[in-house]
């Protein structure tokens, strides 16, 4: 991991109208990714981790979702007014994604060869034969055995640990400089996902990837990603290096995230912390924490404004008015 | 706080084809492959696919069946019933058959002079005349000519327009129907509201128009109904193309970098194939049915060429006398429909992934 920021997101907002408003499921993101990075993105669903992601490839399904304002830099060119011809070819090239259900993101009907043939001819300008050599091999690398005979094959051949395994190997074949991983292991058993999660730390440390993973799990943030955000409500509350994070969350939402995992080496009394009540509607949503009805620590002002973002140093900040005071 | 982490199981130093003994490996199974199997199982439809099958073969094949040419006439052999003996007695037997119940009608007990005679030159003729050696297995009809001739070359026409009707209506109706599938709002609207327009339009006073004015030949025949025959199949892909564009998959082939077009005919179009398949194998009969009825009412193609539709039309006029002129492009036309309708059931069947594995 180096210094060099190849990804800035800055103050992005992504809208959806809807027939009962005005769904703000992205409301003033910024965060920036280094290369060779692994940043995570937690929070709960519909905290807006993924729109986020959607947001940055410019694939936000339009209408009824819309980019309304902040920017997306990849290098020094903005993602979002890029005319969609130049952005095709960034996407599966130097951007690429992976998604929550490997069931359903390969083309059924078409071979797995075809798939990953198609990307690796539209952007690196391969031929058929050079380019099924180079598919055989990235199958390799993702641990699939005999990949000279599975290549042919087709999706619903593959049990749902390998078709995510094809997906990666399909998503890092051009050898993107960031890699998007919107849940990976969600949709998969319990033993497949950290092969999986395996997998790709150790692809893209070896082919100098920066990661973006998106998850509601804890446990796997913590053991791959070097930086995080905390989402809530179409905003980050927090945000910092993953140690920094986990040894002193200064959001109360961190706090009771990290406070509802089951740890083995605190005892407990049996019953496992939880935050109460449910995640907001972010439809309409006032001028104020989105948090303060959940939050034990809320004050008036929470209720009036929504809190300044407070630094801490290294990186690590939050947005909560137990670090600023009102002005 | 650090969570443990989790390498890959790895048993002692064994080699990766070692490990992988047991692993599952399945040879690639296409759809395609996947559906002959199924289809294969299927009795009535297999037959459907022989019958099929035949047809097809024979009626390209008829210019160089040994048998006559659809337009060779024989006046004296005008209305022989099916029989696989030689013209000349078929004619003879008619003709006495004939003198018979004027006999009898007469109340006379044997021919008078003039039939005599007229018996004595007719043998005279077949014993010398070659073309009385001719065979008509399926009888002739008004102007003596071989019915069986006139059935093929008329299943050509049939079927050729069964055909084109249906690839006309599968291209452009992929085409359009992807399209407005995809694109949604403005482009879909303008699409869809052009196919309502063409749908109001009665169908038959369209095509009715079409001969009128730009004459009646077999061109304009395909052409017309060519015209109308896209309609449903565009909807029906549209419909596939809005459930399926919103697919995982697609998305993920957009994160991939890949174009519109390229979504919409690689990723898409064969996700409907199985529907537009069977769509399409069901649209043949119906074509060849609105050939027929427009034959029927004498809009379709003009005498001396023959479809299946004016071949009924021709035999309808002579039913009660002749009932072979009728029956048997009737049953030739009614056996192939019957064949196409069991094929596409079946291929509905057999393109069905819910059905796999069963039975």
């Amino acid at each position: 991991m180096t210094d060099e920021v190849i990804l800035r997101v800055r103050d992005l907002r992504t809208y959806f109208n809807t027939d009962e408003g005005v769904v703000k499921a992205v409301d003033g993101v910024s965060f920036e990714l280094r290369k060779g990075e692994t940043l995570g993105i937690v929070g709960e669903s519909g905290s807006g981790k993924s729109v986020t992601n959607l947001s940055i490839m410019n694939m936000i399904p339009n209408p009824p979702g819309k980019i309304v304002g902040g920017e997306v830099l990849f290098g020094e060119r903005d993602l979002l007014k890029m005319p969609p011809r130049e952005i095709r070819e960034i996407r599966g090239n130097k951007i690429s994604m992976i998604f929550q259900d490997p069931m359903t993101s390969l083309n059924p009907f078409l071979r797995i060869s075809t798939q990953m043939m198609e990307t690796i001819m539209l952007h690196q300008g391969l031929g058929k034969k050079d380019a099924k050599a180079k598919a055989i091999e990235m199958l390799a690398l993702a641990g699939i055995p005999a990949p000279e005979k599975r290549i042919d094959a087709y999706p619903h051949q593959f049990s749902g640990g390998m078709r995510q395994r094809v997906m990666i190997a399909m998503s890092l074949s051009c050898n993107p400089e960031i890699l998007i991983a919107d849940e990976p292991t969600s949709a998969l058993d319990v033993t497949i996902q950290a092969q999986i999660l395996d997998l790709m730390k150790d692809l893209t440390a070896r082919l100098g990837t920066a990661v973006i993973l998106i998850t509601h799990s804890l446990g796997v943030v913590a053991g791959t990603c070097d930086t995080l955000c905390v989402m809530y409500a179409g905003r980050v509350v927090e945000r910092g290096a993953t140690e920094d994070v986990f040894a002193a969350p200064k959001h109360p939402y961190t706090r009771g995230l990290i406070k509802s995992v089951p740890r083995l080496d605190i005892a407990s009394d049996g019953r496992l912390s939880s935050i109460q009540g449910q995640p907001p509607n972010v439809i309409d949503l006032p001028e104020c924490c989105p948090f303060y009805p959940r939050c034990d620590q809320a004050k008036d002002i929470c209720k009036k404004k929504y809190p300044e973002r407070s630094d801490f140093g290294n990186g690590h900040s939050a947005a909560c008015w137990l670090y600023s005071e009102a002005k | 706080m650090k969570f443990p982490k989790v390498r890959n199981l790895r048993i002692g130093g064994k080699a990766d084809a070692e490990l992988n003994e047991f692993a599952q490996s399945m040879k690639p199974v296409s759809l395609w492959a996947d559906a002959w199997k199924r289809l294969r199982k299927n009795k009535m439809a297999l037959g459907g696919l022989y019958i099929v099958a035949f047809y097809v073969v024979a009626c390209l094949a008829a210019p160089i069946l040994p048998i006559y040419h659809y337009e060779d006439q024989v006046i004296a052999h005008a209305n022989l019933p099916p029989s696989l003996r030689p013209a000349g007695e078929v004619m003879l037997d008619t003709r006495m058959a004939y003198m018979g119940k004027v006999m009898k009608a007469e109340a006379r007990t044997s021919f008078n002079a003039k039939e005599q005679a007229e018996i004595q030159a007719m043998k005279a003729d077949v014993a010398i005349n070659p073309q009385h050696k001719r065979v008509y297995v399926l009888g002739t009809d008004n102007l003596g000519r071989d019915l069986l001739s006139r059935t093929l070359y008329g299943g050509r026409i049939s079927i050729m327009i069964g055909l084109v009707g249906t690839i006309t209506a599968t291209l452009v109706g992929i085409l359009l129907g992807s399209i407005a599938g995809y694109a949604g709002g403005r482009v879909d609207n303008f699409i869809m509201r052009f196919v309502d327009i063409l749908y109001g339009l009665p169908y038959m006073l369209v095509v009715i128009i079409m001969m009128a004015v730009f004459g009646k030949n077999v061109i304009n025949l395909f052409v017309a109904i060519a015209l109308v025959s896209w309609l449903t199949l565009a909807r029906v892909v549209r419909g596939q193309v809005m459930s399926l564009k919103n697919a995982e998959f697609v998305e993920a082939a957009r994160s991939m970098g890949a174009s519109p077009a390229r979504i919409v005919f690689r990723h898409l179009t064969p996700n409907t194939l199985g529907v537009i398949v069977v769509f399409a194998t069901l649209l043949v009969p119906d074509f060849i049915m609105s050939e027929s009825f427009l034959s029927f009412l004498g809009l379709g193609v003009s005498a001396p060429l023959a479809s299946w539709g004016s071949l009924v039309s021709e035999g309808t006029a002579t039913m009660e006398l002749y009932p072979w002129q009728l029956l048997v492009p009737a049953i030739s036309m009614t056996l192939f429909l019957f064949a196409m309708n069991f094929l596409g059931d079946g291929l509905r069947d057999a393109l069905d992934p819910q059905s796999k594995n069963r039975a």
